[in-house]
């Protein structure tokens, strides 16, 4: 017999089933691709904008249908702490693990630190698992030498969309001797895989350009006072300053730097490039410094206008150049699992990597080829400064880094 | 610079640091004093005060590097701003102290200890969720006052450190010398028992001293923000861990201890740095603990407290 109430039921059940019927026909393969970034702490604001980026291409493929057969889905972790406060190593382990033991991921688009990428790359590795960093630049990752630490079951599986600190830190030294002219330099970093390497890599090339190093130390990304060595940099007489670091003790330095070293030249690399820092920061105290990334300029490229605009629709923020090598490691993997789904071979993960390492990309950045060590094989620096720009929002990247130019590399 | 220059430079830096150190040691002295428990909650009370008083500043339009204000309105605007951080930390620590350690009054072991620990945690993360993860801008409504002393430079905003310091350190001791409160509260941390025998009632004085330390750190978690012109969920750790150390090395439940302890190692942060390198900074801090803690066991000021068993 039925009642009111069971008809009530009745009603809803078909309702339901009617609309999951309605989905079962487009039931495509899901695919997985992994995205990893340091979305807590000092480094959330830049992470944000380059999840977005991969996340951008991931939805356009799908809206598309590009990768007939099968619909992208995005695992997306953060591998920073809140104990950190920045990007955490061994939740970078976990991650890559959550990674590889899933076994619909194919390929991962990450990480945004060095010092998470040093943790992920030999798990990665023992999973088969290839991950295409848009901004991660520690040179050791992908160097030969370190291959049995990085890479222990052999392929390459650690791609970039940009170059190394091999090239940015040098090519930055060769900036600063000759087109600023420093004569008298003092060099920190943030105690970091990737600020270490940095400033390493920028200390040897200065010292052969004739710029007088006056000391090297480490800041304490935990620390709040830097007023010490700065005073101590002051007293030297330094007419200008390098940081090799990312953003949690960047702030903390230029804020202290701008009131006790007012006057000297100041640069950092790309882990100084970003609304991080516009916000964290802020002006006057942002204003003049350097700093440079490791891809070339884009975000003022009037072809990108269009693809600007629409990532700025939709997540509510300008993109930063790192949006855009986001956007093209995403790409390179869309377009390797769309190869091989439209070849009708089976989309794995040693196929993807495969595809990853031998095919040539079209990206927004242009076309991307790799070495047999998985980094790109066009080696371009991008050098801004920070100028005021009172008419635009003060954390808008693109308004506030004016591009000054493809830093010389000899 | 000279060196004399550069020592005199160094020396302002390291009493500016050291004095903040002092006003967060407060709280954990105070309360260990009468308890003999390390709040570590203590941490994160500062972390709040220095975003409550964020919010009052952004109340009055003082965000940024605006200089909006000047004269009599600012220093009034900056006051209020003090007084409702010292009031709302002081509040936070009562609450803290009524919902997680009364409770466990009487229990014997670490289990307070360990809640406080917890409770630090729970603070952490609330502000993360609620206030998001990035590093926020402080305003920085001071004008760019500077006195030269030879080729050191002392900044308006060093001395409102001292003053502010000072005045609530010398407050604290005049409240702890001569109110009946603060009797109260030095009969209790001599002898529970027979300060209660005596009518003194404990749970209030025990009160108090989470109210007057908790408020002493959110004045260190406003002058931290206008001195660095940052703030952000994790400065609780290092600034905490440093005061904690402070209030260790001067004699834990001393009250002149802990601000001499913050002195010494807000000193030896700035000096080593110049003379060592940075990186050493917290080895030298730590290995200075350990000696001093070889050869005095109960810190530089503290006497070792007779057995109350």
């Amino acid at each position: 017999m039925i009642t009111r109430r069971s008809a009530v039921g009745l009603f809803a059940g078909t309702a339901i089933a009617t609309t999951l019927g309605g989905h079962a026909y487009a039931a495509d393969k899901v695919i997985k691709i992994g995205i990893n970034f340091s979305l807590t702490g000092g480094d959330a604001e830049s992470a944000a904008r380059m999840r977005d980026g991969a996340l951008m291409a991931i939805d356009e493929a799908n809206a598309k249908g590009t990768v007939k057969g099968y619909k992208l889905e995005a695992v997306v972790l953060d591998d920073a702490t809140a104990t950190a406060g920045q990007y955490d190593p061994a939740q970078a382990a976990t991650n890559a693990r959550k990674f590889v033991s899933d076994k619909l991921v194919v390929g991962a688009v990450g990480p945004q630190m060095s010092g998470a990428g040093k943790a992920m790359a030999p798990i990665l590795s023992q999973g088969g698992l290839a991950i295409i960093t848009p901004a991660s630049t520690n040179p050791d990752l992908t160097d030969p030498k370190f291959a049995a630490q990085y890479r222990p079951a052999g392929k390459p599986v650690y791609f970039r969309t940009v170059t190394t600190d091999a090239y940015q830190g040098p090519n930055m030294a060769d900036f600063m001797a000759t087109k600023l002219g420093v004569k008298a330099i003092y060099i920190l970093d943030d105690q970091g895989a990737y600020g270490v390497g940095m400033a390493d890599a920028f200390q040897k090339r200065i010292a052969e350009k004739g710029v007088k190093v006056l000391g090297r130390d480490q800041l304490d990304p935990k620390a709040a006072d830097y007023s010490a060595i700065l005073t101590k940099i002051k007293s030297m007489n330094a007419d200008s300053l390098y940081y090799g670091g990312v953003g949690t003790a960047g702030v903390k330095l230029v804020k202290q730097s701008y009131d006790i070293l007012p006057n000297i030249k100041k640069a950092g690399g790309d882990g100084l490039y970003g609304g991080d820092l516009l916000k964290g920061a802020g002006f006057p105290a942002m204003d003049g410094w350097y700093a440079t990334i490791a891809a070339p300029h884009m975000t003022e490229d009037t072809k990108l206008s269009t693809w600007m605009a629409a990532f700025k629709k939709k997540y509510g923020a300008a993109p930063e150049d790192y949006s855009i090598t986001s956007y093209d490691a995403a790409t390179i993997i869309i377009e390797c699992i769309r190869a091989l789904a439209a070849a009708g071979k089976p989309v794995t993960r040693e196929a993807v990597r495969d595809a990853i390492q031998v095919g040539k990309f079209k990206t927004l950045q242009g076309e991307i080829t790799y070495d047999t060590n998985g980094d790109v094989n066009s080696k371009i620096v991008s050098v801004f400064q920070v100028k005021q720009d009172d008419k635009q929002p003060l954390d808008d990247v693109a308004a506030q880094f004016k591009y000054i130019g493809v830093a010389p590399q000899s | 610079m000279t060196a004399t220059d550069l020592l005199v430079q160094q020396i302002i830096n390291g009493v500016s640091l050291g004095a903040m150190y002092a006003l967060i040691a407060l709280g954990f002295t105070l309360v260990y004093g009468i308890m003999e428990l390390i709040n570590f909650s203590h941490f994160n009370v500062f972390m709040v005060g220095s975003y409550i008083a964020l919010y009052v500043l952004e109340a009055f339009g003082i965000s940024g590097q605006s200089t909006l204000m000047s004269g009599w309105p600012l220093v009034g605007v900056l006051v209020v701003a003090l007084l409702v951080a010292m009031v709302g930390c002081g509040f936070l620590g009562v609450v803290i102290e009524r919902l997680s350690l009364r409770p466990l009054r009487g229990v014997k072991g670490p289990s307070a200890m360990i809640t406080t620990i917890g409770v630090s945690y729970i603070l952490f993360n609330l502000v993360l969720l609620f206030l998001g993860t990035d590093t926020k801008n402080y305003p920085n409504p001071l004008p760019p006052l500077t006195f030269a002393i030879g080729g050191a430079v002392l900044r308006l905003r060093e001395i409102l450190i001292w003053v502010i310091s000072l005045a609530l350190m010398a407050g604290l001791y005049v409240f702890t010398r001569r109110s009946k409160m603060g009797k109260a509260m030095r009969a209790t941390a001599q002898d529970p028992d027979a300060a209660r025998m005596m009518g003194v009632e404990v749970d209030r004085v025990i009160m108090t001293a989470f109210f007057l330390g908790s408020a002493l750190a959110g004045a260190g978690g406003m002058i931290f923000g206008l001195y660095y012109n940052f703030t952000s969920f994790v400065i609780g750790y290092s600034a905490g861990l440093r005061a904690f150390t402070a209030a260790v090395l001067g004699g834990i439940g001393n009250v002149p201890g802990a601000m001499l302890g913050g002195m010494i190692i807000g000193l030896i942060e700035t000096l080593s740095g110049q003379v060592v390198a940075v990186r050493w900074t917290d080895v030298i801090i730590f290995s200075l603990l350990v000696l001093v803690l070889v050869f005095r066991p109960a810190g530089l000021l503290g006497r070792v407290a007779p057995n109350k068993s």
